[in-house]
């Protein structure tokens, strides 16, 4: 156990001695805060699915996770750097030697990014919510705010075990944003049954049915179950690599 | 500390490049680990630290693998490529993730920075550093635990005289405390000069293992000696 610790003290000093993960962070508000702002006036003007409506309004929390389509993108960047950085600047092999175990290097990373997105995910989420009272009233609940926190916790997982399967930074960031943004739509687009299904089953969509708290098509607790099922899949798969393949 | 290495083996598809080598580093002295591009060298010194799984065989340190010890950096300090530091990361902290991931006293850190004489730019970026402060930042690392056995993979390249006069003195020292310190070099009279015992290998095999004296006995230089050793084969 003081190994696992030890692992995540590293880990820790490690993400926060980098000037990527300021950066990615900085880009998570300003993309967060931008959408809030957008959504909220394309509610107040009645632009949004009718769906989201609660009592005749766009709930704050709803216009935060409408803006998460975008402030995520910052989060998934810093998730699989802190993974695929190891391999771009060649540092992963001295990594290891000071952490052989595979398993325990990953699940160090794992937790350190688990942590900060959920926390900078639910402080993200609290701003977008904000902005939305700001401009258009209502009250911020905490449910959505820290449901974006978990989601956003899972997704970094995700994002760092596919990226100790895939190693390279820029193939796991296409995977991932054919994952979690260009996929959905194109599947969703034609309205055809089976392919409205397949995109219910991807990781974005899921947390979006988790988030707004929709019914359809299934609960919002199988939305947050879906998630967990891609990154606890994503983070076995990558322990499996890590320990096959040479460093 | 020993290391040893038992029938060890690493083929990558149809290249052997590592082909049944036996051998046992003691502590005590430099061993120089010889031979020419290709032999096999930076694969078995991988091998020892656990990076590269063997094809068959066994690479152990006093009878167990290196992932098998929970603080391996107390044991074994490598220094295996001239810049394994993030080059965003200054060299303290870099040093300092290092010691938290085996609980290792943070005041190691500028200890080992002083010794290896980079406590002026310890605040540093590394990626601003030349490749001789990377080296000397690299063997802070190895010595960043206190360990019993020190793995060098061509320790001296990119460092000015004074720099490799340095290292040939720290490695020399660390071996008369009783460490095992195995280094790999292409430079023969560099390794003429430092190590007390050789292992040579060429195309994954081991072409000799002994003194150093032994070696260059009845030739000129170690070079001459080297050269009729790899040859010869």
């Amino acid at each position: 156990m003081s190994e696992m610790r030890a692992a995540i003290a590293a880990e820790w000093t490690k993400l926060w001695t980098t000037r990527t993960v300021w950066w990615a962070l900085v880009a998570a508000l300003v993309l967060m805060a931008a959408g809030a702002g957008q959504y909220a006036i394309y509610a107040d003007n009645g632009d949004v699915d009718p769906a989201l409506l609660r009592d005749g309004v766009v709930p704050p929390g709803t216009v935060a996770v409408l803006a998460l389509a975008f402030a995520q993108l910052a989060f998934l960047a810093l998730a699989m750097l802190v993974m695929t950085g190891e391999y771009s600047t060649g540092t992963m092999r001295a990594t290891l030697t000071w952490i052989p175990a595979r398993g325990r290097l990953l699940l160090a990373k794992s937790v350190v990014v688990a942590a900060v997105t959920f926390v900078a995910g639910t402080v993200a989420g609290l701003v977008g919510a904000s902005i939305s009272v700001a401009l258009i009233g209502g009250r911020v609940s905490a449910g959505p705010v820290l449901g974006i926190g978990v989601y956003l916790a899972l997704l970094g997982v995700f994002a760092v075990g596919l990226g100790a399967v895939l190693r390279g930074p820029v193939v796991t960031l296409v995977v991932l944003l054919m994952l979690v943004v260009v996929l959905p739509p194109l599947l969703q687009l034609p309205e055809i049954g089976v392919l409205t299904a397949i995109a219910d089953g991807l990781p974005g969509v899921a947390g979006n049915h988790f988030l707004l708290g929709d019914s359809d098509p299934y609960a919002p607790g199988l939305g947050l179950l879906i998630v967990t099922g891609w990154a606890v899949a994503a983070f076995l798969a990558g322990r499996g690599e890590l320990r096959r393949r040479d460093a | 500390m020993l290391i040893t290495l038992e029938r060890l083996t690493k083929t990558f598809g149809s290249t052997v490049a590592v082909d049944g080598l036996d051998l046992e580093v003691r502590p005590g002295r430099v061993t120089g680990f010889l031979g020419p591009n290709g032999a096999g060298k930076s694969t078995t010194l991988r091998m020892i630290l656990g990076l590269d799984r063997p094809t068959s065989g066994r690479a152990l340190l006093d009878g167990r693998p290196y992932a098998a010890y929970s603080w391996p950096l107390r044991k074994i300090g490598a220094v295996l490529e001239a810049k394994a530091a993030h080059p965003g990361r200054s060299g303290r902290n870099h040093l300092l993730a290092m010691a938290r991931s085996n609980a290792i006293p943070a005041s190691r850190v500028d200890v080992v920075l002083e010794q290896v004489g980079i406590a002026g730019a310890a605040r540093k970026r590394t990626g601003t550093y030349s490749l001789g402060m990377g080296q000397r930042l690299g063997l802070a690392g190895a010595l960043l635990g206190d360990p019993p056995v020190l793995v060098l993979d061509e320790p001296v390249n990119g460092l000015d005289p004074d720099g490799v006069r340095w290292i040939r003195e720290l490695m020399r020292s660390l071996a008369a405390e009783g460490r095992t310190v195995f280094v790999s070099s292409h430079l023969l009279s560099e390794m003429q000069v430092t190590a007390d015992h050789l292992v040579v290998i060429g195309h994954g095999r081991l072409v000799a293992d002994a003194p150093l004296d032994e070696i260059v006995a009845g030739h000129a230089s170690l070079e001459d000696a080297y050269y009729s050793l790899t040859s010869v084969r």
